[in-house]
């Protein structure tokens, strides 16, 4: 019975994957139009793009430029917020900077950037940077803001300096919080990818998409989107997963999972 | 040729051994919080108390008299407005391995099993792993948790979290341990049974103790000197010696007509507290 339960716990998001496709696939047969293929002819194309060369070299170098940026966020913001977190003169500084930034979609910001950078893999990578760092300096934040005072004092009276209380205590206490802030920012590396490639059409995933939409080509344009889809599910999974491994001492014992780990 | 007189000699003798006998003085500490908008509250105001080596002293008073406070302060994580602590005569300005906090709420490290927190100040002192393993086992038993050393924080209940509490303290030796309403959160039975423990714990090296209560059986059950404070601002109104032979059993305790005098004299020092208060 619990095991029967569990079962279709697990594959629920598969289960939800299929249902979609069902879906989609009813409705392209329904509406029958050139620019909305079937399901099945979309992933039929899959395997044509990964196998082409030129195709694979495009992904590969987004995902590249996804890992540089989001890694260099991720170093810069988790300091940087947890600094603020606990220094009053670090946040007065620092909020109102990032409070005129945060609404800014920072794909806007892609022609500021590409006039002084150009089309190439820093100005898309600063795009990224910038996309991922908001969300993990805020989560960051939060949580050293709410490390309890008392658990510094012990530390303290156990001989820790400032400088081992924030990487030994306040870091750990608040990793749950700073991995949340790195989860968003995951799925946020992967939006502003294809949108910094939407913009400065040159190489890339999301460039391989536009130009099948420009050229009609429907069937890859839609294969596009199941890949690069596959690859952000793919993504949070691993990263969920490798969350749930560092964090195990604070969650909670029944939750729902929101992923696919 | 004169005579040097030996009288000074002997009372710097006198104030040398007294000065060896107090663990910690506090004296004439004020704590003045700044608070916006409002005027500036006087929390704790002109405090001279001194702790000798070895003693069980329990400051007692209503919330909000500051006995918290005056424990931070001691404990150096809050610096007195004016006035100083000394611990063994060297004023204290920071927090330090020779004053062990123990605070109502637990405070564990989340992220760390029982066994990781009980040998974390080890760990920090530069006690080498095997070493500080061992001893903390040990005192994980001594609190009566052997078989919880894997566990996290999370997976224990309020009483279970004390004891890792106060085991991670004992770990690094403190010279004084500092207790702020430790026993505070937890249910009445729970708090009993841990009372207990704390004293046939300390009974074993008799350290220094400072504890902060609310509770007057606690304070009179547990301690050598009750030190009753008054509210806004927190002062000394009384001293108290508990004069009860050690060790203590709490059964024999309730029914001893001393021991109840102590409790109903203290409550009565604290009635007198309250009506001050409604003095304009």
């Amino acid at each position: 019975m619990i095991s029967m339960r569990m079962l279709v716990s697990r594959l629920a998001p598969l289960l939800a994957c299929l249902g979609l496709l069902g879906v989609w696939q009813l409705g392209a047969l329904i509406l029958d139009t050139d620019s909305f293929p079937t399901a099945i002819d979309a992933i039929r194309a899959v395997p044509s793009i990964l196998g082409d060369k030129e195709s694979l070299i495009n992904i590969l170098a987004s995902l590249r430029r996804m890992a540089v940026g989001y890694s260099l966020a991720v170093a810069v913001s988790i300091p940087l917020g947890l600094m603020m977190g606990r220094s009053r003169g670090v946040a007065s500084f620092f909020n109102p900077l990032l409070m005129v930034i945060y609404p800014v979609p920072k794909a806007a910001l892609m022609p500021i950037i590409m006039l002084w950078l150009g089309v190439g893999d820093v100005a898309k990578t600063l795009v990224i940077f910038l996309g991922v760092s908001l969300p993990v300096i805020y989560h960051s934040f939060q949580g050293a803001k709410a490390v309890e005072e008392k658990m510094l004092w012990s530390g303290a009276a156990m001989g820790l300096s400032a400088a081992q209380r924030m990487i030994r205590i306040v870091l750990p206490a608040a990793l749950p919080e700073i991995l949340t802030g790195c989860r968003t920012g995951l799925v946020l590396a992967l939006i502003t990818m294809v949108t910094s490639e939407m913009i400065a059409r040159q190489s890339g995933a999301g460039n391989i998409l536009f130009n099948a939409l420009d050229m009609g080509q429907y069937d890859t344009v839609y294969a596009m989107i199941i890949i690069i889809g596959a690859m952000g599910i793919g993504l949070d999974a691993a990263f969920e997963r490798l969350r749930s491994r560092l964090v195990k001492w604070s969650e909670p014992r029944f939750e729902i999972p929101l992923s696919f780990a | 040729m004169r005579v040097v007189p030996s009288q000074p000699d002997l009372g710097a003798d006198a104030a040398a051994r007294k000065q060896a006998s107090a663990m910690i003085e506090i004296d004439r500490v004020s704590q003045v919080f700044r608070t916006s908008g409002r005027q500036d509250h006087l929390a704790l105001s002109e405090i001279s108390l001194t702790i000798e080596d070895g003693a069980f002293v329990s400051i007692l008073g209503p919330s909000g008299c500051g006995k918290s406070t005056l424990l931070y302060i001691v404990g150096g994580f809050v610096s007195p407005t004016s006035g100083a602590a000394k611990m063994r005569g060297k004023v204290i300005t920071g927090p330090g391995p020779d004053r062990g906090p123990v605070f109502q709420e637990f405070a564990l490290f989340p992220w760390k099993s029982v066994l990781g927190n009980v040998m974390y100040g080890p760990r920090q002192q530069g006690v080498r792993h095997a070493e500080a393993e061992a001893q903390s086992r040990a005192l994980i038993e001594m609190v009566g948790l052997k078989g919880f050393e894997n566990f996290y924080p999370k997976e224990l209940s309020g009483g279970m979290k004390q004891r890792v509490a106060l085991a991670r303290t004992l770990a690094y030796h403190p010279a004084v341990l500092l207790m702020d309403e430790p026993f505070g959160a937890l249910d009445a039975h729970t708090r009993t049974r841990l009372q207990n423990d704390l004293l046939n714990i300390w009974e074993r090296d008799r350290k220094t103790v400072l504890f902060v209560t609310h509770s007057v059986e606690e304070a009179v059950y547990l301690s050598d000197k009750v030190v009753v404070m008054t509210r806004s601002p927190g002062r000394i109104k009384e001293i108290v010696d508990i004069d009860l032979p050690r060790p203590r059993r709490r059964a024999e305790l309730l029914l001893d007509p001393h021991y109840q005098k102590y409790v109903v004299d203290i409550e009565g020092m604290i009635d007198d507290t309250s009506e001050d208060e409604l003095r304009p």
